[in-house]
């Protein structure tokens, strides 16, 4: 078994204890300030409760299991992430910088349970976040502190070595389970002795106390099979060819540049930053799945009343999200700036609107049963979109031959006769008035009512309205990973790569075989699809329609998420939709609420601008704030807050890699170092 | 101007004209003059000249402040950054206009005689008059000053190669300074004349106008002056001759139609002639 792994960071088993010191302690806080400080604790003893003594719990027994389901996977995944962690790292990377790190973030929760509100709370751990990282470059800078070298020389790991690993893996996961079962047990028992834990949940906490380090060995080991995926295996079997294909390999990375190599190299076990390597990112993944799953169960644990109006909030956030990742296609892949991007939507909710309400019978003349109407929406989901995409052919067919900046004249002129068209059109859109009474999706077993044998399952239905906005909130969940599904299938796909390119240098990718306007226009049809899938969501969940809601401020608000996220990174763009919605719907509101609170401290701050500035307040200066914040991103981080790594590398390719040097790159002055740098 | 040198359109240029015509009222409101009561004689050239000149003056102050913080950053950017800069330009410019004086129409000072002459069946009021005759001195001085001085010289070679130009000796970020000034000057006289034209003006009206004119850029042929006036000149006889179309072709007749109308003959347009009516078909530099 032979496989490649840098020579001089493995180190001997000798320092497998100060690995485990390292990220025991580096997990262990964010765990217990979780469990102990926040809400886990109270989520797992309501759980116990209401599977043990149902009698005294506050859960519905369903609630209960789904709860207890959440809270296995999140313990299990951070025990199987403690065995990787120690595992896959080089050890390179200073233990006190790391805790350092960790600390905090471990603010955030304890950040959003002492301040009064959610968004305030967010905002208070950015702030703290962007302090921190200012003062720790500061710092760096004054010590004169430079980044680890990327690993120097490739070598071949025998299968020692990789039992080595895994003895790693094993000890981080039993050691981690074994303490964090520990502190758990001396907790509880001081609440047994003051007697705040029933004598039920005792039985629970001895029992924990030992299957905790058994759960943590088992969860490790698969930890340990996860990073050893990462080492960087040549080929199966032991034999010769194997190490030969090996150092091919090798050969592979050094003819890399350094900053691809650099990416390339996350992925190496042992590894400098585990915590960002692809193998620790399933961990995250496996979680946030989880989270988002459960979070309609979890969150009256971790933010107290007021489930429904957040949920529904959130709801609102998806549409963004789902708008802003359609208009990345356009803005972030093909790179045309489309200001006009609000018309798709408008089409898509009036779409919707026309056919899922009593207008259709205005309209055509045909009358639907509201149960079908509803029914209809399912179907309609896909039309509605495709019918958005039609409009945006229509539009881009005559227009994508103009240049960047026209074409974001005539894309906003789009924009602005849309919502014109719909309010005098008013034969079919009710005008001014918009149209209400839209239909929500219909999801229900009504039509087996009278079906022999089935009857007895009509009843099952999801009750959709906007008090319980819980089946909005997993259908939007489940449409923003469909989208996000394919933007990722056609980010990679041919057309993508030919968006890409047309974005870099129109001329030379026309000159290599890439038909222009085939290709806009497929950009253009299908960022307006997405928006169409939006617009439709909208009009159900909000159950009306009118044509004031759709305004050039709104194209630019989504261009905003665009660019705030980062332009054409998907990750970023999603970052960059919630950061709107929050700013746009939560921050300004609040601050307004806040402002208006005679005890508060803004409060005297917005008497004193109202004295200057007679008509203002927070909710009036929206498109100041994101005009203010296009400008900002643009001047100091054109590439957004989560940046894909193409973009950044163009956008500072000069500065960050030219001239750095690697082992994996070659050697400035060397011969072939001015191609090197080139392929860049 | 502004384009032609930076290859930047300027989303913000409507909206200095929009401040331009705030600033003219408020500073008309500081020399005690709120009502509609026109001034005569002396008063009248003074408190006219007065206005223009300190109107123009701020905001060429406020282009050459937005240049340097928005755009000049951004001049080796790719394309997409510096627009998106000019819309979050745009945008700050039209929430101050909002915040400063208010949502609603604000109305401007009536200080010229309003006397309307009839020359055989052709009505021409004292403003249209004044009108014409500032545009045309405004643009003879613009014409002198890019062709006949030092530093308009300087502009048209930055406008015809930057690095070139920088070669040469041409201070490019002072040229490209000196332009936002000039144009934004220009842009707040506008502001002015329009609110001595029209007698109010309001916080969007930046945009609507911009969306306007740069559609009759669209709409003429890019980057060809001769072809921006034939597309204003259209614009205005679409929108005059869109709401007489009648109620039978359109619901509510035409007016609440006339941008709908500008922009599918706009598109249409588009169609045949992609490179707009006088636009000629460049082959792009490589």
């Amino acid at each position: 078994m032979a496989s490649l792994v840098s020579s001089r960071v493995f180190r001997p088993a000798g320092d497998t204890r100060q690995l485990l010191i390292k990220w025991i302690v580096a997990l262990l806080v964010p765990l217990v300030v979780f469990t102990f400080v926040w809400s886990g604790e109270a989520i797992v003893n309501n759980v116990l409760l209401g599977l043990l003594a149902p009698a005294s719990a506050s859960l519905t027994p369903a609630t209960s299991v789904l709860a207890g389901i959440f809270i296995l996977i999140f313990y299990a995944t951070i025990l199987a992430l403690t065995g990787y962690l120690v595992a896959a790292d080089s050890g390179r990377r200073g233990t006190v910088e790391l805790w350092i790190d960790i600390l905090v973030f471990a603010l955030v929760p304890l950040l959003l349970i002492m301040t009064t509100g959610l968004v305030i709370g967010l905002a208070a751990s950015v702030l703290v976040w962007v302090v921190f990282f200012y003062v720790r470059n500061r710092i760096r800078k004054a010590r004169g502190y430079k980044p680890l070298r990327p690993t120097e020389a490739l070598t071949v790991v025998t299968a020692e070595q990789k039992e080595a690993f895994m003895q790693r893996a094993l000890a981080g996961g039993f050691w981690f389970g074994a303490i964090f079962a520990l502190i758990s047990l001396v907790v509880d028992l001081i609440f047994y002795f003051s007697g705040q834990l029933p004598d039920v949940l005792l039985i629970w906490a001895i029992a924990r106390t030992i299957l905790l380090p058994i759960a943590g060995y088992f969860l490790g080991r698969l930890g340990g099979v996860i990073a050893l995926r990462h080492v960087l295996s040549a080929a199966n079997g032991a034999n010769e060819e194997s190490a030969e294909s090996g150092i091919e390999k090798k050969k592979q990375l050094e003819v890399l540049s350094s900053t691809r190599a650099r990416e390339e190299a996350k992925d190496l076990v042992p590894n400098d930053l585990p915590l960002r390597s692809s193998g620790a990112q399933r961990f995250y993944l496996t979680l946030l799945t989880a989270f988002i799953l459960f979070y309609p169960i979890l969150d009256p644990f971790l933010f107290g009343s007021g489930t429904g109006g957040r949920l529904a909030g959130y709801t609102d956030a998806g549409y963004y999200v789902i708008l802003a990742l359609g208009l990345n296609i356009v803005v972030g892949f093909a790179g045309l700036l489309d200001l006009g991007y609000v018309a798709f939507f408008a089409i898509g909710s009036y779409t919707w609107s026309i056919v899922g309400s009593t207008q259709l019978a205005t309209v055509t003349g045909i009358t639907l049963s509201p149960a079908a109407a509803s029914w209809l929406f399912w179907p309609m989901l896909l039309v509605t979109a495709l019918v958005a995409a039609l409009f945006g052919v229509l539009l881009g067919a005559p227009t994508l031959r103009l240049r960047g900046d026209y074409l974001a004249i005539v894309t906003l002129g789009f924009g602005e006769i849309v919502p014109v068209v719909f309010l005098e059109l008013d034969k079919y859109t009710n005008g001014a008035n918009g149209i209400v009474g839209v239909q929500s999706p219909a999801l229900n077993l009504d039509f087996l009512r009278g079906v022999p044998g089935l009857s007895g399952l009509a009843g099952l239905h999801v009750e959709w309205s906007n008090f319980t906005p819980i089946p909005y909130y997993y259908l939007i969940v489940a449409l923003i990973v469909l989208v996000i599904f394919a933007n990722l299938r056609l980010r990679d796909s041919r057309i993508g790569r030919a968006w890409i390119a047309i974005r870099e240098d129109e001329i030379a990718a026309a000159s290599s075989g890439v038909n222009l306007v085939n290709t806009k226009l497929f950009a253009f049809a299908a960022g307006a699809f997405f928006s169409g899938i939006a617009g439709a969501y909208h009009a159900a969940k909000l159950g009306q329609v009118s044509p004031d809601a759709f305004s050039f401020g709104d194209s630019v608000i989504y261009l905003a998420m665009v660019v705030i996220g980062g332009i054409g990174s998907i990750p970023g763009v999603i970052v960059g939709a919630f950061a709107v919605y929050a700013i746009n719907q939560l921050i300004l509101a609040q601050l307004d609420t806040l402002a208006s609170d005679p005890n508060n401290v803004l409060h005297s701050i917005f008497v004193a601008i109202t004295q200057v500035v007679p008509g203002f307040t927070f909710g009036n200066i929206r498109n100041l704030v994101f005009g203010a914040i296009l400008v900002a991103v643009m001047i100091f981080r054109p590439e957004g807050f989560l940046p894909s790594s193409r973009r950044r590398r163009e956008l500072h390719h000069t500065a960050a890699d030219g001239v750095e040097v690697s082992s994996l790159d070659v050697v400035p002055g060397a011969p072939g170092f001015e191609e090197e740098v080139r392929v860049e | 101007m502004v384009y032609g040198i930076v290859e930047l359109i300027n989303f913000a240029h409507g909206d200095i004209f929009m401040i331009g015509s705030l600033i003219a009222i408020v500073f008309l409101n500081m020399l005690g003059i709120t009502g509609a009561a026109p001034l005569g004689g002396f008063t009248l050239v003074w408190v006219m000249i007065a206005t223009c000149l300190i109107t123009m003056l701020l905001c060429a102050v406020l282009g050459v402040v937005i240049e340097r913080v928005a755009y000049r950053p951004l001049r080796n950017a790719p394309r997409l950054a510096p627009l998106i800069s000019a819309i979050g330009v745009s945008l700050i410019l039209e929430d101050v206009g909002k915040l400063w004086k208010g949502v609603t129409n604000v109305s401007f000072p009536q200080i010229f005689p309003q006397i309307t002459y009839n020359i055989g069946s052709v009505n021409i009021s004292s403003v249209n008059i004044l009108v014409i005759v500032v545009t045309i001195v405004l643009m003879a001085a613009l014409h002198w000053f890019v062709s006949s001085t030092r530093i308009g010289r300087a502009m048209r070679a930055v406008a015809q190669d930057r690095d070139a130009a920088a070669l040469m000796g041409v201070n490019v970020d002072r040229i490209i300074s000196i332009t936002f000034f000039i144009g934004a000057a220009l842009a707040g006289a506008a502001g002015f004349i329009y609110g001595l034209q029209y007698g109010s003006t309001i916080f969007s009206l930046g945009f609507q106008i911009g969306l306007i004119a740069f559609t009759a850029a669209v709409l003429g042929g890019i980057g060809n002056i001769v072809g921006a006036m034939l597309g204003g000149v259209l614009i205005g006889l679409i929108e005059a001759f869109a709401t007489l179309i009648p109620d039978t072709v359109l619901p509510h007749g035409g007016a609440p139609w006339h941008n709908a109308v500008i922009f599918a003959i706009l598109i249409l347009i588009l169609i045949f002639r992609p490179s707009g009516l006088l636009g000629q078909q460049t082959p792009e530099k490589v």
